[in-house]
């Protein structure tokens, strides 16, 4: 859990020079004053604390004893997504740890007693006892199951192909648990999910990792990496972009690892019908005639690229030796999704103003949900305005937290646009 | 550190309560950053801000310097604060965060935008791409705020072709020091300011002075900028960051970077293009540049620079890079680019290979790369005169500084970033220094580098230094030109006689030497 102690990151912070990378979306996408900035923290609360480059002084200050904890500064530190603009912007100059800087402000403020939020110790405590972030009961996790077609928890049947189907597709949004299953059963791929009882699949942790509550989250991570190599699966697919970024990246960053020693490959179900596609292995036969955008999920985009565990040492000019891999949000996943799109026929597809790398948060993330609901919807909503200004029907994402904000977004605006996950798109057009 | 009570209130009121913040938290997070940063003026100077507040409109301004003058309280104003004179140098000071004050409107037919200081580069270069309308964009940078870039510096190797900056500065709103309006230019006369002299004298210098008051006289809220007509072809962005760039419609703008014999040819070529009136930018490149531009990384380019220093054989390479465009038609281009290769072929340059879009000058200036290679760096240097000048007075800094490396970073003799300007009646000169701002003990060093012995060469050199230039020995030892800081001394004393316009602005670098143990100020 190296990487996520506050002190490690001095060094960024101190060498933050203010250019603002944090702030604005890349200058050669740049749109105008409208869509011009990538962060929303700073677009709502407008002083420069809610600014990534702001919130590293602070924590420098913080560490240097030269301020005190108050409710003030923990709103400031936990009302940001964790949405890694500001780490890709920052990151398209300079080798600066922002996102890591700003994760452990928050694992500093739980260590020293003050984080994170109230809101934030119920979703934990539901983690925590039942194992899911809504507090449903854990034997009804796999109820979404209750359809014969779905694969029979049966050993001899299981594939290498493991579905970790999520809190929010098992309690919440079972539909899309089931397009998922159903698209692999039509598709003739065999998979398992983790449905034994006794060893069940359990929440991510995602909720706890980014509100700072490592230490809370060790047993979590470590039942499901234990549950997913007991089970000899290759491959682990999610239709979650937290549960993909969460284990492709979380996990091996707490256990001190990098992402390719994890012993299976995570994939985004986007990855592999994108895969499919490649290979003339699936072909959309139904016409869906809209005109729709995507929305890149922060976890799934910019967060997404694998983690590179690395121990070193700072040497003259700031050289980091041996030599770091910087995850700047180049490889994330942004292609698959809009090849799918655009494969599928009927679909005109439209690029919102700011995506892949520069999208604008859904609100969801960070523990913003929980703690600042008005903070979150207010967020999707300026994402829904986007939408409205390239003129689309329908709004595609690949992450069932930015749907449920969206569709609360559109709810309060009372607009005509309607919101779907990629699989349930997929699931119309096969 | 705080505001007394009652101004608090007062303030509350004018901006509403969301819009004013006296908690710790907030202050802390304007420690200073920006060009300049470790140079010791954050470490000599800066005193924690006591409060923030974000104004939206002009009359907020006005009603906040107001209450500042009644109550006694200095204010440093800024937006993006990207400069190390947008700190906090007096106890109990406002800082006036001015990025709600981001109004930008583009008046197509008279070719001009007017913007508050909260809009950036980018952002008005956009708007007036998308209308066939172009702006020059600094070395400040993209992100830099188009207000406070032109009221002080505003250079672009893309000034070759549209000249000084500060001359496209027209109708202007100025909240003075003591909070009265002045409008300068065709504002003072009705609503439009496409103009920008008078009425009466023009006091757009007043407003500039030689490179800027930095918040030392008031806060202009609104300002019409001048455009230029670009070449009609939309600019594609394509890439994903950090290899992100505006691709080129290569019929009608092109880069060509030559490698020159040596530097007398590389001048001596650039003189001639100037000329032949061709071409929209030609600008020296600094060898440094090109291996921050080929790697991936600080390490990288590390171990890509140490590997070139056994290979390098001369002084400096001398790389000139010329963009072309056809503003007003394919043929333009193809014209130009003819010009060109007879012109290199006179001087022996050997064109190279280099990607055809805009990754900096466009619409990008990449500034903070510059941060890039040690974490630190300033520019010690920027004159605006000729361009041999330009090379005289690079050459001698590299000579002088000599004694100063290391600390600072062996760049070769690298003897600046040189660029022309008006066709080539103008020449610009920036002198570039790294470092490595961790070295505790060679903090001083570098330090006597920039503010003794930087001023020195100017005295001896006769180098008008843009970013030295309110240095009163600077400015008293040079035999030419007006003595900027009598001048501006009164201009400040009449205008704000408390000084409460982020004090000690314009003169913070003679407050710092004064301060400075280390530092001699022995330019006499």
């Amino acid at each position: 859990m190296k990487e996520m102690k506050l002190e490690d990151f001095k060094y960024d912070m101190e060498r933050c020079i203010g250019c603002g990378g944090c702030r604005w979306v890349d200058h050669i996408y740049m749109s105008g004053v409208k869509y011009g900035q990538r962060c929303p923290s700073i677009e709502r609360y407008l002083f420069n604390d809610h600014l990534a480059s702001g919130r590293l002084k602070i924590a420098n200050a913080l560490i240097e004893k030269r301020l005190d904890y108050s409710p003030y500064l923990l709103e400031v530190i936990y009302q940001c997504h964790l949405c890694g603009a500001c780490d890709v912007g920052c990151k398209r100059n300079l080798d600066l740890e922002v996102l890591s800087a700003l994760e452990g402000l928050r694992v500093r403020a739980v260590e020293d007693g003050q984080g994170p939020m109230p809101e934030h110790k119920v979703c934990a405590e539901n983690i925590l006892e039942k194992k899911n972030r809504y507090g449903g009961s854990e034997k009804s996790r796999f109820n979404w199951m209750d359809n014969k077609s779905y694969p029979k928890p049966e050993k001899k049947n299981w594939s290498e192909l493991l579905y970790f189907v999520g809190c929010a597709s098992s309690f919440v949004k079972k539909s899309l648990a089931k397009s998922t299953a159903d698209l692999l059963n039509k598709m003739g791929i065999g998979f398992s999910v983790l449905n034994e009882e006794g060893s069940q699949e359990w929440c991510c942790g995602h909720p706890l990792i980014v509100t700072g509550q490592i230490k809370d989250v060790k047993d979590i991570v470590e039942h499901n990496l234990k549950l997913i190599r007991d089970r000899g699966a290759k491959t682990v697919l999610t239709n979650c972009a937290e549960c993909y970024k969460t284990l492709k990246v979380d996990y091996p960053k707490i256990m001190g690892f990098s992402t390719e020693d994890l012993g299976f490959k995570v994939i985004h179900l986007v990855e592999l019908i994108d895969d499919l596609i490649g290979k003339n292995e699936i072909k959309f036969n139904k016409k869906v005639k809209m005109k729709a955008t995507y929305h890149d999920p922060c976890n799934l985009g910019r967060l997404s690229e694998p983690w590179f565990y690395w121990e070193g040492e700072r040497k003259k000019y700031g050289v980091l030796e041996p030599p770091k891999i910087f995850r700047r949000g180049t490889h994330g996943v942004y292609d698959p999704p809009r090849r799918i799109l655009t494969s599928i026929p009927g679909i005109e597809f439209i690029e919102m103003i700011r995506y892949k790398e520069n999208a604008f948060c859904c609100g969801f993330g960070g523990g913003v949900k929980e703690a600042f609901n008005e903070f979150a919807v207010w967020t999707a909503s300026k994402r829904i305005e986007e939408v409205e200004e390239i003129g689309v029907e329908a709004i595609i994402t690949a992450c069932p937290y930015c749907e449920q904000q969206f569709e609360e977004a559109v709810k309060r605006k009372t607009l005509n646009l309607k919101i779907l996950d990629i699989a349930e798109l997929i699931h119309l057009a096969l | 550190m705080s505001l007394p009570e009652e101004v608090y209130h007062i303030l509350q009121k004018i901006v509403g309560k969301d819009y004013v913040s006296q908690d710790p938290v907030t202050c802390e997070a304007y420690y200073p950053t920006g060009h300049g940063k470790d140079t010791g003026l954050e470490r000599l100077l800066y005193e924690k801000a006591a409060c923030v507040i974000l104004p939206k409109t002009t009359q907020e301004v006005q009603e906040i310097i107001k209450v500042a003058n009644r109550f006694n309280i200095p204010y440093t104003p800024g937006s993006t604060f990207w400069f190390i004179t947008c700190q906090t140098k007096a106890p109990n000071s406002l800082i006036i965060d001015l990025k709600r004050m981001n109004e930008l409107f583009i008046e197509e037919k008279n070719m001009y935008g007017v913007v508050g200081p909260g809009v950036v580069y980018s952002q008005l270069q956009e708007e007036a791409m998308k209308r066939g309308l172009y702006i020059t964009v600094p070395g400040g940078g993209g992100q830099v705020s188009v207000v406070a870039n032109l009221i002080t510096a505003g250079w672009s190797p893309l000034n070759y072709r549209v000249g000084m900056p500060s001359r496209r500065i027209l109708g202007t709103e100025w909240v003075l020091p003591d909070g009265e309006v002045l409008e300068l230019g065709s504002l003072a006369m009705g609503s439009n300011p496409f103009w920008g002299e008078g009425p009466g004298p023009d006091l757009r210098f007043i407003l500039k002075g030689y490179s800027g008051w930095f918040g030392g006289l008031g806060i202009v809220t609104k300002m019409a900028v001048k455009l230029f007509p670009f070449q009609p072809e939309r600019l594609k962005p394509v890439g994903v960051s950090p290899n992100t760039m505006l691709e080129f419609p290569t019929q009608r703008m092109r880069w060509f970077n030559y490698y020159m014999p040596d530097s007398k040819a590389l001048v001596e070529a650039m003189y001639e293009i100037g000329q032949a009136y061709i071409g929209a930018a030609i600008t020296k490149v600094p060898l440094m540049w090109r291996f921050v531009a080929k790697a991936n990384s600080r390490g990288e380019f590390w171990e890509l620079w140490n590997k070139q220093l056994g290979n390098i054989q001369e002084f400096y390479p001398a790389i000139v890079r010329v963009l072309l465009i056809g503003y007003t038609s394919e043929e333009q281009l193809e014209y130009e680019a003819r010009v060109l290769d007879d012109i290199m072929k006179e001087y022996g340059g050997e064109l190279h290979r280099t990607r055809q879009g805009d990754e900096s000058w466009i619409k990008n200036a990449d500034s903070a790369t510059m941060w890039a290679v040690t974490g630190g760096y300033a520019s010690c240097a920027g004159m605006i005169d000729t361009v041999d000048s330009a090379v005289k007075g690079g050459e001698y800094y590299a000579k002088i500084k000599r004694k100063f490396t290391p600390p600072l970073v062996d760049d070769l003799g690298e003897p600046g970033w040189f660029q022309m300007g008006e066709f080539g009646h103008m020449g610009y000169l920036e002198f570039l220094n790294y470092w490595d701002p961790d070295e505790i003990e060679a903090r001083e060093r570098v330090e006597q580098w920039y503010f003794d012995e930087v001023p020195k060469a100017d005295a001896r050199m006769g180098i008008y230094n843009l970013f030295q230039c309110q240095m009163i020995p600077v400015l008293s030892t040079v035999k030419f030109g007006p003595n900027h800081h009598l001048w501006m001394e009164k201009i400040k004393n009449l205008f704000d006689p408390k000084h409460l316009s982020n004090p000690p602005a314009p003169f913070e670098f003679d407050e710092f030497v004064k301060r400075a143990k280390h530092l001699k100020g022995d330019w006499d």
